[in-house]
């Protein structure tokens, strides 16, 4: 019997530590009762980085609004291909078009990796040159694009990065996008989870997540600094696509708020596409070379 | 009649397709300003007014796209100053050859890339110095202070890429027209001390009969190009090849009796072999966060003048094969800052001509731009440092780049994005160093500048 249970809970654990380690691609996840926090996590990841796709294209609109209400705008277009592969560590890549006249013809292409520790390749097609410039990847904690939230908030932030506890289940209170003035996610049952930072010292001490159950998107998020104290929140709303017969979760909004200086973000993504069958040679230098603006 | 020819046929097209959402326009309003700040005399030097227009035309989705985009600038310095008076026949020559700045089709499909029409091509790595950036000629009537994509003259080229494997290129160019790269006119702000000291001698004689000698317009006189890219691990790289004509005409002066000359002006073949690579360096380790770059270009038979620098006498033109390489290194450091630095060597392929027709004196290489001494390294750094403030609403940037001559250019310029499609950018350029150096020669020309750019 002591056998038997032994046996068992080092299947348990192998199973527990196979889920920790790495969902496969192409798969639909979604968030369970009685998962750990690590494996909530795992899925918000997945998620977030819509791994479940094989490519997506989308529209994508963003706001700067200054504590007076100033707002700029910028117009993007989107495309991500999801490959996994394991024998070049490709995890996918990206290319942001910038679309809105001031910066029109701007574009960026990054290659992610499987290898967590790994830093991104990044080549930047630059108009004022007409001529692709490789740039090294920005810091993580550094802003993402002017936003109010930082590069590794949207890009580069893995599983791997922090240690998880899960705090509660709740029912969300719900978020009033400051943007829209419409109120999402009232009511909505969540896991909340406390995510901490293996890096010491970092320019935040703690995040709270409230993962969404029905996407497992993480749906809202504070960041505490050193000293205990709230400093910036993160807002996602997302829509599940069905395509294919499988439902995918995608974020269509996105709201950062700096608490220190009153500026906020906003992103909205539109005309989403997902598995168009988009080819790998559109993430390429000669892509980003054949920009015309 | 050609140019509104051009204009009649991209409206006509433009307007056609415009409800079938096939076509965009992109464009911009902008005013740039320069005051010359030597000894705290301010002296108007720019009030430059610029309209730019581009459309897209999408034929066939992305397959097949026709574009095109127009300049037009008017500087109204040169009309305000009467110093300046003597330039202004030479400027508007040089608005009327770069008002079409593109004007392609676009062919992509499977592994074929097509761009047939007036364009320009960027080779290289190196930021502002243009050691394999030589498909296109250039621009200095502002110097090398401009935008690259404003400096380069764009040519009517066939510019055809084939791609055997993901992530690898192989691009040919053939580019049978040809337009000389020009400079400053003579009062002009930016105008070379070789110039100067050309239109000084010039003055001094009793005839100076000139003569230019453009390529004709014949398939063997087209320039020719290669590059291969492709990547090796992490390692992005190109192979470059370019045969054609050296964009800057050099002269022979023939003495024909008395104080009368005769000044041909030529422009000689010669061949770039070249490279570049860039890394980012994304494995854990002491490197990681570092972007390399560098370029590397052999000129065979690149036309040399040699002559005597002290008295901006070139004698004669020999065709070496002079080598031009550099590496850059880009990191963000701390928060945002990112610093990027370049170093480049410039070697002759002799320190001086051995020419026993010539005097000891005679038989220096001279550098283009003064008709000083050209030394036979010439060691070339640059640092520029940027950043952001305000969610990117403020972006400071400082350049210095210098050689090893004790000479060189200091440009600190400030961005501020006022609105969504109004920018404002403040800066100053500071030149230092010896008359007879290409950034020395400007030392008299500091200035303090403000752009206003509004796109739409």
């Amino acid at each position: 019997m002591k056998k038997l249970v032994l046996f068992l809970t080092a299947i348990a654990f192998l199973w527990g530590y196979s889920w920790a380690a790495e969902l496969e691609y192409f798969r639909v996840y979604k968030p369970k009762e009685g998962m750990t926090a690590d494996e909530v996590m795992q899925v918000e990841y997945f998620v977030k980085y819509t791994k479940f796709a094989h490519d997506v294209r989308m529209e994508g609109k963003a706001y700067f609004i200054d504590k007076s209400g100033s707002v700029r705008e910028k117009e993007t277009a989107r495309m991500r291909i999801t490959l996994g592969r394991k024998s070049d560590d490709i995890a996918y890549k990206d290319i942001v078009m910038f679309t809105s006249p001031q910066v029109k013809g701007l574009a960026t292409l990054s290659w992610t990796y499987l290898d967590p520790k790994r830093q991104q390749n990044v080549w930047l097609w630059v108009p004022s040159l007409k001529k692709i410039r490789k740039i090294s990847a920005a810091n993580a904690d550094d802003s993402f694009m002017g936003a109010d939230f930082t590069n590794e908030d949207i890009l580069t932030r893995r599983f791997e990065d922090e240690t998880y506890t899960f705090l509660r289940d709740e029912k969300f209170k719900g978020y009033t996008c400051g943007f829209d003035k419409k109120t999402y996610y009232q009511d909505a049952p969540c896991f909340v989870i406390e995510a901490k930072p293996k890096r010491s010292p970092w320019y935040y001490s703690k995040r709270v997540l409230w993962v969404d159950k029905k996407t497992g998107g993480g749906i809202y998020e504070e960041k505490y600094d050193q000293l205990g104290r709230k400093f910036m929140t993160l807002f996602k709303s997302f829509v599940i696509y069905n395509v294919n017969a499988k439902e995918y979760p995608a974020q269509v909004l996105l709201e950062g708020k700096d608490l220190r200086t009153g500026h906020s973000t906003v992103i909205t993504n539109t005309d989403i596409k997902f598995d168009q069958g988009l080819s790998e040679d559109l993430f390429t230098e000669r892509a980003l070379m054949q920009s015309r603006w | 009649m050609r140019k509104y020819l051009l204009v009649l046929i991209l409206f006509l097209l433009t307007t056609l397709a415009y409800a079938e959402d096939k076509v965009s326009f992109s464009g911009s309003l902008k005013n740039e300003s320069s005051i010359r700040i030597n000894n705290l005399n301010g002296d108007l030097t720019k009030e430059k007014n610029i309209v730019e227009l581009a459309g897209q035309y999408k034929i066939k989705d992305d397959e097949l796209v026709f574009f095109g985009k127009v300049k037009y600038w008017y500087d109204f310095a040169y009309g305000a100053r009467r110093k300046l008076d003597i330039a202004q026949y030479y400027s508007e020559h040089i608005q009327r050859a770069d008002w079409l700045r593109d004007l392609y089709l676009d062919y992509n499909r499977g592994p074929w890339f097509l761009r047939l029409g007036k364009q320009q091509v960027a080779w290289g790595q190196a930021d502002g110095i243009t050691i394999l950036d030589r498909v296109n000629p250039v621009d200095l009537s502002e110097y090398w202070l401009p935008d690259m994509q404003d400096i380069r003259i764009p040519l009517w080229m066939a510019n055809i890429n084939y791609s055997p494997k993901l992530n690898s290129n192989l691009q040919f160019l053939f580019i049978p027209d040809f337009e000389q790269s020009t400079s400053a006119p003579i009062g002009g702000p930016f105008c070379t001390y070789s110039y100067i000291r050309y239109d000084n001698w010039k003055k001094a004689q009793s005839s100076v009969n000139e003569n230019i000698y453009f390529p004709g317009k014949q398939f063997k006189n087209s320039t020719f190009g290669l590059q291969w890219s492709d990547r090796v691990g992490d390692l992005d790289y190109t192979l470059n090849f370019l045969n054609g004509y050296y964009y800057s005409a050099r002269n022979t002066t023939i003495w024909l009796g008395g104080a009368n000359y005769k000044v041909d002006r030529a422009f000689k073949r010669y061949r770039l072999y070249g490279g570049s690579f860039n890394k980012s360096f994304t494995n854990p380790g002491p490197m990681q966060g570092i972007t390399l770059r560098g370029d590397f270009a052999l000129y065979n038979d690149e036309p040399t003048y040699i002559g005597d620098p002290l008295i901006a006498s070139a004698k004669k033109i020999d065709r070496w094969d002079n080598v031009f390489w550099l590496i850059g290194a880009d990191r963000y450091v701390f928060t945002k800052w990112l610093v990027s630095l370049q170093y480049a060597q410039y070697i002759l392929e002799h320190g001086k001509d051995k020419d026993p027709t010539l005097t000891q004196r005679q038989q220096y290489p001279m550098n283009a731009f003064t008709y000083g001494f050209a030394d036979q390294l010439e060691n070339i750094f640059s640092l520029k440092v940027s950043t952001t403030f305000m969610n990117d609403r403020l972006k400071p940037e400082i350049l210095w780049s210098f050689t090893d001559d004790n000479q060189g250019r200091v440009s600190p310029k400030i961005n501020y994005e006022i609105k969504d499609n109004l920018v404002l950018t403040v800066g100053v350029h500071y030149f230092y160093g010896n008359l007879f150096d290409s950034n020395g020669q400007y030392r008299e020309e500091n200035q303090f500048y403000a752009n206003l750019k509004y796109t739409f």
